[in-house]
């Protein structure tokens, strides 16, 4: 059991990975100049993380795949505020998901958590760059965080279903 | 599937993109220049503040010493009776943190806006 | 309420965005003076600079009967104690050696014979000039023991061209000192101390044809920027136009075919006394005691040509804004 959780931690971390790069297709950076500004698809890898496995593992694979991403191609600037905003993104799931069922679905828990991604990732930005004004960018990230979210959600559900089908217990 | 819509799913969208619109709107606010205003000083007292929009026309004078001009978005020390005419010859303001002085007669004439081209003049 | 705090969190976010400010004008040293500073306790900052700016117009004013440097012009040749007064004496002594006597501070004597911005303004004899002339020369003043002076020969002490320097390099001390940015503007001795909210500053360069408006801009931080032009103190006369800049060898107004000089440095009293200086030397000899002597310098000629030296590019961002008036950037 121990064995599947850990390899299955790895999968999850080389997926997201292989996300990150892949997300770089779509450069936002260009449009939003928040170095690291994503679309924020690997998120969907920690999501299913907090789902399927225990937070703390799901945390593990955000560090990993935040510090490795960075190693691999990005600059510091990126690594923090991709951290802040997966931290944070991590953290409202978290909560959200103790509510899901009940109040909402995962379909939620996914939009929250991309908007936290963005709201993370900008108030580091604020910080660092000491000026309010990347602020402007905010809003069109937010509205982005919707649609995308519930692309992640979907995805999240569809794999949790799978994975229920073919009996894959850890 | 864990993915049907719930209404809590409906609240934490409406949430995000009721934040975006404040956000919008606030930022918005802020972007536009904003309202020119022009200020008299006398003494180191605020005589009178003006809001110049395209239809000001006014002058003010003050005491016999200063004549300032508003017209539309600029103001000007027009006539003065100080012996150096310096504040005369500073011209029309036009723009936010422009400023004109009368030493003489302490008084000062200057724009304020929201947003300031420049922090100041070196003349 | 877990929804709650998930809604605050951005709120919060939101709330360390607005600095604090404090801003205030008032008149000193004969000229209209802007203080902004930003910070902590901004406010202390700012009055501490107005008092201490109180101070040295009291030490350093030359109309003030109580003045130390009153005391020294009417001292007819005896010498006289300048406690605090000293060291701005000593300071102008070596800009006078530095630029050769074309920073001058015993040119008081020729300010008062034209009286150039007030009613008696006119052009004078030449033996008057002569005779003014002879009052002339940083030579006629003299350091003597225990920071006491003296002066000779009928010669006049005038700091006007280097005290708004000194005050605004005293402010920008006390600014640093307490942990303060800030902007001041004393007169047209700009000082803007640390960055504007992790910014520059964007000190405007007067358009000599309109000085409320501008022709170039600067973005600075840490410096000082002070302007000498021909532009706001001066009379005409049958069709020429005599300004307060004197060209102490003649005793005339300077003649050298610029409109003003411009100089960026971290020191301000350099700056001050270095802009009189370089428009009376004109632009070829003041390009050249540029780039001798690292100076970053704003010249704008008569022909609207404006030149910068190589130190400008190390010192600030410059940028020409004055195309349209017809401006352009000599290389």
């Amino acid at each position: 059991m121990q064995t599947r959780r850990l390899t299955l931690c790895g999968l999850l971390t080389a997926l997201a990975i292989v996300l990150s790069l892949a997300e770089r297709l779509f450069p936002l950076d260009a449009v939003v100049p928040v170095p690291g500004a994503k679309l924020g698809l690997a998120n969907v890898v920690v999501m299913f993380a907090l789902t399927y496995l225990r937070p703390r593992e799901a945390l593990a694979i955000l560090l990993g795949r935040v510090t490795l991403s960075a190693l691999l191609m990005g600059s510091v600037t990126a690594f923090l505020f991709s951290l802040m905003g997966g931290l944070l993104s991590l953290g409202v799931m978290c909560l959200l998901l103790r509510v899901e069922g009940r109040f909402c679905s995962l379909l939620g828990v996914s939009v929250a958590g991309a908007a936290a991604h963005h709201i993370g990732q900008i108030a580091a930005a604020v910080v660092w760059m000491k000026t309010s004004a990347v602020i402007a960018y905010l809003p069109l990230l937010l509205l982005l965080s919707v649609p995308l979210g519930l692309i992640t959600g979907l995805t999240c559900a569809a794999a949790l279903t799978h994975m229920k089908k073919i009996n894959f217990g850890v | 599937m864990r993915a049907k819509l719930k209404w809590g799913d409906l609240v934490i969208i409406g949430e995000v993109l009721l934040l975006a619109a404040v956000l919008s709107a606030a930022l918005a606010r802020q972007a536009v220049g904003g309202q020119l205003y022009a200020e008299v000083w006398q003494d180191g007292a605020l005589v009178e503040r003006v809001a110049l929009t395209e239809q000001t026309d006014r002058v003010i004078e003050l005491d016999g010493h200063n004549t300032i001009v508003l017209q539309g978005k600029t103001a000007v020390i027009q006539s003065a009776d100080c012996h150096d005419q310096v504040c005369v010859r500073t011209g029309t303001l036009t723009r936010a943190g422009q400023v004109a002085v009368c030493l003489p007669n302490r008084v000062v004439l200057r724009l304020v806006g929201e947003r300031n081209e420049v922090d100041a003049i070196a003349s | 309420m877990k929804r709650i705090v998930a809604a605050l969190v951005p709120l919060l976010l939101m709330c360390g965005c607005a600095p604090k400010s404090y801003k205030t004008d008032f008149f000193a040293m004969d000229t209209f003076m802007s203080v902004i500073v930003q910070g902590e306790q901004a406010e202390q900052t700012a009055q501490q600079c107005e008092r201490r700016i109180a101070e040295l117009e009291q030490a350093l004013s030359r109309t003030r009967e109580d003045s130390e440097i009153w005391q020294l012009n009417h001292a007819a040749g005896e010498a006289a104690a300048m406690p605090t007064a000293g060291g701005a004496l000593l300071t102008a002594m070596e800009y006078a050696r530095l630029t050769d006597g074309l920073y001058d501070p015993t040119v008081a004597r020729l300010s008062d014979l034209w009286a150039i911005g007030t009613e008696n303004a006119r052009v004078p004899a030449q033996d008057e000039i002569d005779e003014a002339l002879q009052g002339v020369g940083v030579d006629k003043l003299t350091a003597e023991q225990g920071n006491t002076f003296a002066l000779r020969g009928g010669a006049q002490i005038d700091l006007g061209g280097i005290a708004k320097g000194i005050a605004a390099d005293e402010c920008a001390a006390i600014l640093r000192q307490r942990g303060n940015d800030g902007l001041l503007v004393l007169g047209g001795n700009i000082y803007a101390v640390g960055a504007n909210e992790g910014e520059d500053w964007v000190i405007g360069i007067a358009d000599p044809e309109n000085s409320a408006d501008y022709i170039a801009t600067l973005g600075v931080q840490d410096q000082s920027v002070v302007t000498s032009g021909d532009y706001e103190r001066f009379f005409e006369q049958d069709g020429r136009r005599y300004h307060h800049i004197f060209d102490p060898r003649t005793g005339y107004p300077a003649q050298s075919g610029l409109r003003s000089v411009t100089v960026i440095d971290a020191d301000s009293t350099r700056a001050d006394a270095l802009t009189t200086a370089l428009f009376v030397m004109g632009l070829d000899k003041g390009m050249a005691f540029c780039v001798e002597n690292e100076v970053a310098a704003v010249f704008v000629t008569s022909d609207k040509l404006v030149y910068t030296t190589p130190r400008v590019d190390e010192v600030c961002r410059f940028l020409l804004t004055g195309g349209e008036k017809g401006y352009t950037h000599a290389r």
